[in-house]
């Protein structure tokens, strides 16, 4: 009984080293990328208040990297083949690729 | 409270920019202003005017002056530090080595120099830093320069733009870069202060730097750049120019005196040639007299000392015929060298020689201020046309807007099928970004250089320092395909099909037999300490420079009084400079009565450097 405090679902993606996290300005278009963009788009569009979707960029938010030890404890053990990485709430849920829009959904829990 | 005024000095390369930037500094630093100058320009040659060694740091260089080379590795290397250093701490070491290939990025350096740049410019404001009186800008050539300075605008544009959208920005994400927006603002609000702000743009009086001066200036005016001056540069002293040759030259800049006059309602100022080379402080207050008293009665005699004798040496120019030899697939040639020093007119003279011969050739240039078209009295455009009355040569121009259009439509187009209406409004407003122009033009490039529809493709390349970062693209680009994110099979294929594509244009630009790089240099310090810097960064970079061509050079029968005489005892010097250093052949390209325009001045041209006729007129 307690609606009013439904928590934000956080969910914190952890970029591989990438020119930029658009996919648009390498050399060519990362299809991978654009595909996560559009996963993204949709979900904060359809669960709008509900979730918070971040993504850190190692060259840019190296902080929030190293403030993470669910990141750390694996980038030390597998490298930088484990990125990206998803967390939900703190908790790894997907590694080395990222998640469809159809696995967002999951996790989201609808 | 301090009221700094900022000078930036514009103008193609070689017309004399850094020696005005430089008479200007020592004059305010005279007046006892706090004066500094600072060179943005990848191939500065600040050092060389101030004989002494100055780099990437603040450098005193007398009596309330100091001096700067913004190096654009150094700012990448110290903008990546500032990234990097807190994380070397912590973060595995493979992390780090895939981090720090990916600052060599080409987005990097763009950035990195950039942002220094901005740092003088709201230094004063932030309250940090030393406080001078007045900041000079020795600016990059003209194109490079327009460029850079409309980045502030796009920047910022493109930052509030992107914190609307979804919050990711070439440079990453909006949250980092927010707090940098009001320093580019600020920039951004100094450039259109009149008060504060004065562009001095420095030309030559000759048609093709009015026509750039004229482009430059409405580039400027757009971006909001209020105070405008003009220095006419190398004028020749009507008194030297008896001899027909030269008055036929006078002239000529007469001519373009008076329409640079008319044409450009502005504070004009004349410079006259120097029979010597501006170098060290005592010459420099030579010009700097000239600068600031403004009148009539210029000195042009710098030159001292009795002459001990008017012997020429004769300089034999050596053939390339081995080098240019078809191969029977597509041969590229690639003119490179200084902005100004006649990069176009070879190219022109050079692929004009290969279509007579019956090669099929293409001209292209990727020099955003190119007057390939206004040499050969034709239309060039971004569309490969064949020229008129000229058999088996094509040519066309890479026009970075329309080249940027163009790869936008055409990611559109390909994203439009695939993805939701919200996704195609962020990759639009995504692809506003400056990222996109480099890369677009770029595309381009690679797509000439990978032909196989001539016999020769004849490059009319960018100023040195540009041209540098777009031949190490290839190199860059492909490290950061390694880089791209693999996660499914269409983003592996998307991979092996860039990366099967940059292997192949870098083998191509390293056969030497395939690709021939060459410099083109005037006879003198600047051009040719220049020119030899940038031929060892192609070398690093693992292409041969195969020959030189020395232009503009005096032909001894045309010295006939002291000016010139000494004009070419000086450039014999350096004539003679360049064989020691460079070990390569060396063609001449003498100076003529008139500017190389129209096919049949091309063709007497042609005949002057390739069939070695220099001696049969002498």
């Amino acid at each position: 009984m307690n609606d009013n405090t439904i928590k934000t679902i956080q969910i914190e993606i952890f970029d591989p080293p990438m020119c930029c996290p658009t996919g648009l300005c390498g050399p060519d278009i990362d299809p991978a990328l654009l595909d996560i963009n559009e996963a993204i788009l949709k979900i904060k569009k359809e669960f709008d208040g509900k979730v918070s979707i971040e993504r850190y960029l190692l060259s840019q938010q190296g902080q929030k990297f190293m403030q993470q030890p669910e990141v750390m404890k694996r980038l030390q053990i597998h490298g930088v083949e484990i990125l990206p990485l998803t967390l939900v709430d703190g908790k790894v849920v997907k590694e080395k690729e990222y998640p469809s829009y159809e696995e967002f959904k999951s996790i989201i829990g609808e | 409270m301090q009221n700094t005024r900022y000078i930036f000095f514009s103008g193609k390369g070689g017309v004399g920019k850094t020696t005005m930037a430089c008479a200007t500094a020592i004059h305010y630093a005279n007046e006892e202003k706090k004066t500094l100058i600072i060179t943005t320009d990848p191939a500065s040659n600040l050092a060389d005017v101030f004989e002494t060694e100055i780099g990437h740091k603040i450098t005193p260089l007398q009596k309330n002056l100091w001096g700067m080379e913004i190096d654009p590795d150094k700012a990448t290397e110290e903008y990546r530090e500032r990234i990097l250093a807190p994380m070397r701490a912590v973060m595995p070491e493979n992390v780090m080595s895939v981090l720090e290939e990916q600052f060599n990025s080409p987005c990097t350096t763009e950035i990195a120099s950039f942002d220094r740049f901005v740092d003088f410019m709201v230094a004063e404001k932030e309250g940090r830093g030393e406080k001078y009186d007045v900041v000079i800008f020795d600016t990059a050539p003209t194109g490079h320069t327009v460029r850079l300075l409309e980045l502030p605008v796009d920047w910022s544009k493109h930052i509030e733009e992107s914190a609307k959208g979804s919050g990711n920005t070439c440079i990453g994400p909006v949250a980092s870069i927010q707090e940098n927006k009001a320093k580019y603002d600020e920039a951004t609000r100094l450039l259109g202060d009149a008060e504060k702000t004065i562009f001095i743009f420095v030309l030559q009086p000759e048609e093709t730097p009015v026509y750039e001066t004229k482009r430059s200036l409405k580039e400027l005016t757009e971006i909001g750049v209020k105070n405008i001056e003009l220095i006419i540069n190398g004028i020749l002293p009507k008194e030297v120019c008896k001899h027909p040759f030269f008055q036929s030259r006078y002239e000529m800049q007469q001519k373009y005196i008076k329409i640079i006059e008319s044409d450009f309602p502005v504070k004009i100022r004349k410079m006259f040639q120097r029979d010597g080379e501006i170098k060290g402080v005592e010459r420099l207050f030579n010009i700097e007299k000239d600068l600031f008293n403004n009148s009539d009665e210029q000195t042009y005699i710098i030159g001292n000392g009795e002459l001990s004798n008017i012997d020429f040496n004769n300089f034999i120019p050596d053939s390339i015929d081995n080098i240019i030899q078809p191969n029977g697939k597509t041969k590229s040639i690639f003119f490179t060298g200084k902005g100004g020093v006649g990069k176009t007119v070879i190219s022109v003279i050079t692929a004009y020689k290969l279509a007579s011969e019956g090669f099929k050739t293409l001209l292209l240039t990727t020099d955003p201020a190119s007057h390939i078209g206004q040499v050969l009295e034709r239309e060039v455009t971004d569309q490969i046309n064949s020229v008129e009355g000229i058999d088996n040569l094509w040519s066309v121009i890479i026009d970075q807007e329309e080249a940027t259009e163009e790869y936008k439509q055409r990611i559109l187009e390909e994203s439009k099928s695939k993805y939701s209406q919200d996704m195609l409004v962020a990759i639009k407003e995504e692809l506003e970004s400056p990222c996109t122009e480099e890369m677009a033009a770029f595309d381009k490039f690679m797509t000439y250089v990978d032909s196989d529809d001539y016999d020769f493709v004849v490059f009319d390349t960018a100023p040195t320092g540009h041209t540098l970062r777009l031949l190490e693209l290839p190199f860059d680009y492909s490290d950061q395909v390694s880089l791209m994110v693999t996660t499914n099979q269409q983003s592996a294929d998307a991979k092996a099909v860039t990366q099967k594509r940059f292997d192949r244009i870098i083998a191509r630009m390293e056969d030497p037999k395939q690709s021939v790089f060459s410099f083109v240099v005037y006879p003198e310090s600047t051009p040719v300490i220049e020119a030899y810097r940038a031929m060892l960064d192609l070398k690093d970079a693992g292409i041969q420079t195969q020959f030189l061509v020395a232009n503009q050079v005096l032909q001894p029968e045309y010295c006939t009084n002291e000016f010139f005489i000494r004009r070419r005892k000086m450039q014999e010097k350096y004539l003679r400079e360049i064989k020691e250093r460079f070990q390569l052949p060396v063609m001449i390209m003498p100076l003529l009565e008139s500017e190389i325009k129209g096919i049949t001045m091309i063709q007497k041209a042609t005949d002057l450097l390739f069939n070695n006729k220099v001696k049969s007129l002498i």
